[in-house]
This record gives C-alpha cells, sequence and structure tokens, in this order.
C-alpha cells in the first residue's frame, strides 16, 4: 500500500507552495497591500520629515527614520494575510482535511505563515525601492539592505504566526481581524515618529521600552542611519523577534491541534 | 488486529451539556460494511469525528486500525481515507492540483502522485474538469472530487459521513458502485453514515439504527426487518360497512388490527401464516375484499418503530 508519512519538510514545502499559489491567485487582495505600505511612506515622509530638522536626530536623514514603521506596518496586510487565508480554509472545511493527513501540525500551520512572511519581504523590498527613489541614503550599504530585510522576514513570520494563532482561536474572519487590532499598540506605542528621547509622556517611554517592536525599529534605524558601527541594536532586534517567532509560531501550531478537537 | 474498528461506551458531551454521542459501543470486522443509519442530529458525524481523531472523546475507548485514537492519532490517520459531511476543497486550487497536493502530503513523490492524480481523476470521471479551479465545479463534482482525495492513499478503512446527500440519482448510483467495488474487490473496511434507509440497505453488511446519541438496533438489513419488522397484511373493502364487519370477524389475540376507512391492516410477525385464517373468517361471514396484500417489512418501518419506540421510552422517563 502506497502511503507513508511525509517528511517534514517536504510537508512544509508542499504547504507553502499551496498558499503562495492562493495569494498569486487572489490578485485583489495582495495588491492593495502592497500600494497601502508605499503610500504611507509617501505620507510619513511629506508630512513629518520636518521633525528631522531638530537637533535629538543630529542630521540623519527622517525617510532612513521612518522606513522601518512603514516595513512593520505592511505585515498588517501582507503576513496578517495569513490568518485570513486560515479562516478561508477553516470556513470551507479544508482545514479539517490538511488535519487528517500525517503532515504535522507545524508543517500544517507554517506553510501560511511562511507565505505570508514571503509576502512581507517582498513588500519591504519594494518599500526599499521607493525609499531609495525617494533620495534614502543607508549607512550600512547593501550589507543593511539585506539585514533589515532579515528583521522583516523575522518579523514576518512573528505576526503571521500570530494571525494564524488568532484566527485558529477564533474560527470566523471578524474576530480573527479584530486580533490583528494588537498591531496598532504595537506600531504607535513605540518609538513610531520620533527617537526615545523625544517622546514627552512618561507612560509612552515605559510602553515603549516593553514593546518588542521597539527593538525592531531600533535595530532597522541603527543599520539604515549609523551603519555597523555599533552592533548591539542590531542583535538585540534579532533576539527580541527570534524570541517572538518562537512564541507566535508555538502557540499558531497548539491552536491547529486544538482547533478541531476541543469543544 | 483484532477488526478495524472497536469502540467501548464512547462518549462525547460537547460544552452546554450536550450529550451528542451517550455511550456507543461496536465492532467492525476487516473488510466489512458497516452503516450508521439515524435522522438528523442523531450522533453520526460527531461518531465520525471521534473516530477519525477529529475530536476528543469525553469518555470511552476508541481504536482504529488497531491503534487507539487519543494515543496515537498519527497512526490512525495513516490508516483511514475520510470524506467528511462538508467537502473539503480549497476552490482556488485546480482539482488535478488539490489530487497532487493531497498524494505529496501522504509521502508519494511528485511523479507518483501525477500519476494517482490522473487515476483518480479518471475514476471519478474528473479527467475533463481536472485543470478548471475546483471552487468553480457543482455541487456534485465537488463531492465526487472530495471522494476521490479521500482515496488518494488507497486507506484500508475508509470513513463516509453522507456520501451521497445532495447527489443527482445517476450519480448516487455511481457513487454506490465505487464504495461496493473498494469492499468486495479491494476488502476495505468501510463505516458509511447516512439518513437513507435505502442505501444502507442496498449496501451494507450491518447497520446500526443510533437515534439521540444511542445505537438502538443493531444487525444485518434482513434481520433487523425480521426481529423488528412486522409484516402487514392489507385488506381493501368497496364499502366502509363491510370493512367494519371484517375487523371484528378477524380479530384474534395474535396480531393487531387496524382500520382506515375501507381499508383493514394486520400487522403480524409473519403474515402468509395467517393468511388462511383470514380468508375462512371472512368466508364465514361471506365478506369479500376486494384487494388483499401481504407487504413485507421495509427497513423504514423499522426505522419509524424504534425511532418511535425511544420517544416513547424517552417521555415515560
Ligand atoms: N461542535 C459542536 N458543538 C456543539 N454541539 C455540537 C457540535 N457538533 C455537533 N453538535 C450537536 O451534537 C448533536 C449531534 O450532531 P451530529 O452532527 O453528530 O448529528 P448527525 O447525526 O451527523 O446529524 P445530520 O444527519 O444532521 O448530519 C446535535 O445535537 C448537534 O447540535
Ligand atoms: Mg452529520
Amino acid at each position: 500500500m502506497n502511503k507513508q508519512q511525509g517528511n517534514f519538510f517536504s510537508d512544509t514545502l508542499v504547504m507553502t507552495k499551496r498558499s503562495i499559489v492562493t495569494i498569486l491567485r487572489n490578485p485583489l487582495i495582495f495588491i492593495p497591500n502592497l500600494a497601502i505600505s508605499m503610500f504611507f511612506l509617501f505620507v510619513y515622509e511629506a508630512g513629518l520629515s520636518g521633525i528631522a530638522n531638530l537637533p535629538a536626530f543630529e542630521g540623519a536623514n527622517y525617510l532612513a527614520f521612518i522606513l522601518p514603521v512603514s516595513i512593520v506596518s505592511a505585515a498588517i496586510g501582507g503576513a496578517g494575510g495569513a490568518g485570513q487565508a486560515l479562516v478561508k480554509d477553516l470556513d470551507n472545511g479544508f482545514f479539517s482535511r490538511l488535519l487528517l493527513t500525517p503532515s504535522s501540525r507545524l508543517a500544517i500551520v507554517l506553510g501560511p505563515i511562511i507565505a505570508g512572511m514571503l509576502q512581507l519581504v517582498i513588500q519591504a523590498g519594494l518599500i526599499i525601492c521607493v525609499g531609495f527613489f525617494l533620495g534614502l541614503e543607508v549607512a550600512g550599504g547593501a550589507w543593511g539592505v539585506v539585514v533589515v530585510l532579515l528583521l522583516t522576514l523575522g518579523w514576518g513570520l512573528a505576526f503571521a504566526g500570530y494571525s494564524v494563532g488568532v484566527a485558529l482561536r477564533a474560527k470566523n474572519a471578524q474576530s480573527a481581524q479584530a486580533g490583528t487590532f494588537i498591531f496598532f499598540p504595537l506600531i504607535f506605542l513605540s518609538t513610531t515618529f520620533v527617537p526615545y528621547e523625544l517622546i514627552d509622556a512618561a507612560w509612552l517611554k515605559v510602553a515603549a521600552t516593553i514593546n518588542p517592536v521597539t527593538y525592531l525599529f531600533e535595530a532597522m534605524r541603527t543599520v539604515l542611519i549609523d551603519g555597523f558601527t555599533d552592533t548591539w541594536p542590531i542583535v538585540l532586534g534579532f533576539i527580541v523577534i527570534a524570541v517572538l517567532c518562537a512564541i507566535t509560531i508555538t502557540f499558531s501550531a497548539v491552536s491547529a491541534k486544538k482547533a478541531v478537537s476541543t469543544d | 488486529m483484532n477488526g478495524a474498528i472497536h469502540v467501548e461506551n464512547a462518549v462525547k458531551t460537547f460544552k452546554g451539556d450536550i450529550k451528542a454521542v451517550r455511550g456507543v459501543s461496536f465492532d467492525i470486522a476487516e473488510g466489512e460494511f458497516f452503516a450508521f443509519l439515524g435522522p438528523n442530529g442523531a450522533g453520526k458525524s460527531t461518531t465520525v469525528q471521534l473516530l477519525t481523531t477529529l475530536l476528543k472523546p469525553t469518555s470511552g475507548k476508541l481504536e482504529v486500525a488497531g491503534y487507539d485514537v487519543s494515543k496515537d492519532p498519527e497512526k490512525v490517520r495513516l490508516s483511514i481515507g475520510v470524506a467528511l459531511q462538508e467537502t473539503g476543497i480549497d476552490p482556488d486550487l485546480k482539482g488535478r492540483e488539490l489530487l497532487e497536493f493531497q498524494a505529496r502530503l501522504f509521502g508519494f513523490t511528485k511523479k507518483e502522485a501525477k500519476k494517482r492524480a490522473d487515476e483518480l481523476l479518471e475514476l471519478v470521471g474528473l479527467t475533463e474538469d481536472a485543470d478548471r479551479l475546483s471552487g468553480k465545479y457543482s455541487g456534485g463534482m465537488r463531492r465526487r472530487l472530495d471522494l476521490a482525495m479521500t482515496l488518494v492513499h488507497q486507506p484500508k478503512i475508509l470513513f463516509l459521513d453522507e456520501p451521497t446527500t445532495g447527489l443527482d440519482p445517476a450519480n448516487r448510483k455511481a457513487i454506490w458502485r465505487e464504495i461496493k467495488r473498494l469492499n468486495k474487490e479491494e476488502g476495505t473496511t468501510i463505516f458509511l453514515t447516512t439518513q437513507y434507509l435505502e442505501e444502507a440497505d442496498q449496501l451494507a453488511d450491518r447497520i446500526s439504527i443510533i437515534n439521540k446519541g444511542q445505537i438502538v438496533a443493531t444487525g444485518t438489513p434482513a434481520e433487523l426487518k425480521r426481529t423488528l419488522g412486522l409484516d402487514a397484511v392489507v385488506l381493501q373493502f368497496d364499502e366502509e360497512e363491510d370493512a367494519v364487519k371484517a375487523q371484528q370477524a378477524v380479530a384474534s389475540p395474535d396480531y393487531q388490527t387496524e382500520r382506515v376507512k375501507n381499508d383493514i391492516t394486520i400487522l403480524t410477525e409473519n403474515g402468509t401464516s395467517i393468511l388462511a385464517d383470514v380468508i375462512r373468517k371472512l368466508d364465514e361471514q361471506n365478506l369479500h375484499p376486494a384487494q388483499l396484500n401481504v407487504k413485507p417489512p421495509s427497513l423504514d418501518d423499522v426505522f419509524i418503530q424504534v425511532t418511535n419506540e425511544q420517544k416513547e421510552g424517552d417521555s415515560i422517563e
């Protein structure tokens, strides 16, 4: 008889490929996502670049400062779409079929998570291109761009993992959407528009300190503005993102196990 | 391994104290075709989900292919093919892609997966539509694709939850033929649920009737009819007046009689054996029925009888 357990890597590959195909077949969902993140870059740059003349910026280019915000916020559409894809699978019964295959539950959730992460990395690539077009200068050079993309990759996995986990708990589109609202405090209770030193409110300083996204912003800004002279913020950024990935992906795999088995 | 499926006192209580399955036990032998027959909400799908590792039982022991479903769910999943009541299809993939995808997850190489997909498309008659998006298929086509996906890895135990609901008669017959063939020629053990008595009667070696989460009768179709169903002797008269007289004439403590207008129905265990007696009694009164029929019980009668008995039992409680 023709059956055996597939292996984890080939299962993950097959699942990811399928998720990518379904994304590509729904261009009306992913094209607006691409457009909106570039739009934000334009708007932030046009509206806020005057802030860069403040002494705390030490002459840094505001575009390099705001670019990470544009990339991180792109996750809501790109990586967050992974959760929406999962709700769709739950609705049309395909998810049950996946659970009935011998694939590991981790491989099942990694498909949409990796596809969502790739979407975010492509978005980030486009945002950086638009940035160069607007006059972006990257102190870290080509390697600096690579580091920004690697951080984006980590952030994409973490956010997609979170959105898949929430979708599996919520089991419907509305609640899954509601779950992505965590994004707003994450992105705005941070050093989003001004550096840490310029934050006025004490509570916002506290929030920014415990918010993992702050470390992501700092790591990206370090390579973009100062290059590799001080590597600690970069390393810290990778550590924070790695921990975040481990937490959210575990959350999604555990939720997959429970998705159908509970109540 | 003793038998394909062994269930002992399975209970599933959902949140809010909804008792979907209230202690069912049964055994299915290897190669047997077993049907679960029951009305809406009887607990058929819940039982299927318990057996296929999609739900955790509240209590009880469930073994499939020799493995405990709670302890060895991975091994169970390798041995079974499952077509749930709701089809499980990604509408953004084409029929062929779905079959190849499924095959890859069961450890087929790319080449093997292609070959298997072609075979199955042929089998369920979807070769021509293989490269269309499955989301554009009709309901019947989707059911057939779903069945093909279930068969990808040639499972030795098949679970089919109402596989023919919503199919036209031609497609229903085609699916019957195929699952019969799998059972007879390939020795596949089949667990089928249905609301159609005819389906269970036609296909199954053995039937359990389930109602309100409990098995109320089990046996071969013939046994169920014999032990539970009664033959009906039906006498039709031209005049209601004659029918009234006839009912008095044939009355006997051995069986029940019922009259509806011109028709009298006698329910008895063996219709033909009382026939001579009934005709003699009528003759004595000079009554001549316009028509006289003996009907063997159908599974319908059995089904209605059993589910009614349970209703009565409930109201006494
Ligand atoms: N996930 C669930 N949560 C709560 N109650 C449920 C759940 N699934 C099923 N039930 C309840 O359990 C009972 C049995 O349902 P089940 O789906 O097993 O019936 P069925 O025999 O398959 O019916 P049908 O012929 O309509 O498919 C019903 O009362 C149903 O409402
Ligand atoms: Mg059902």
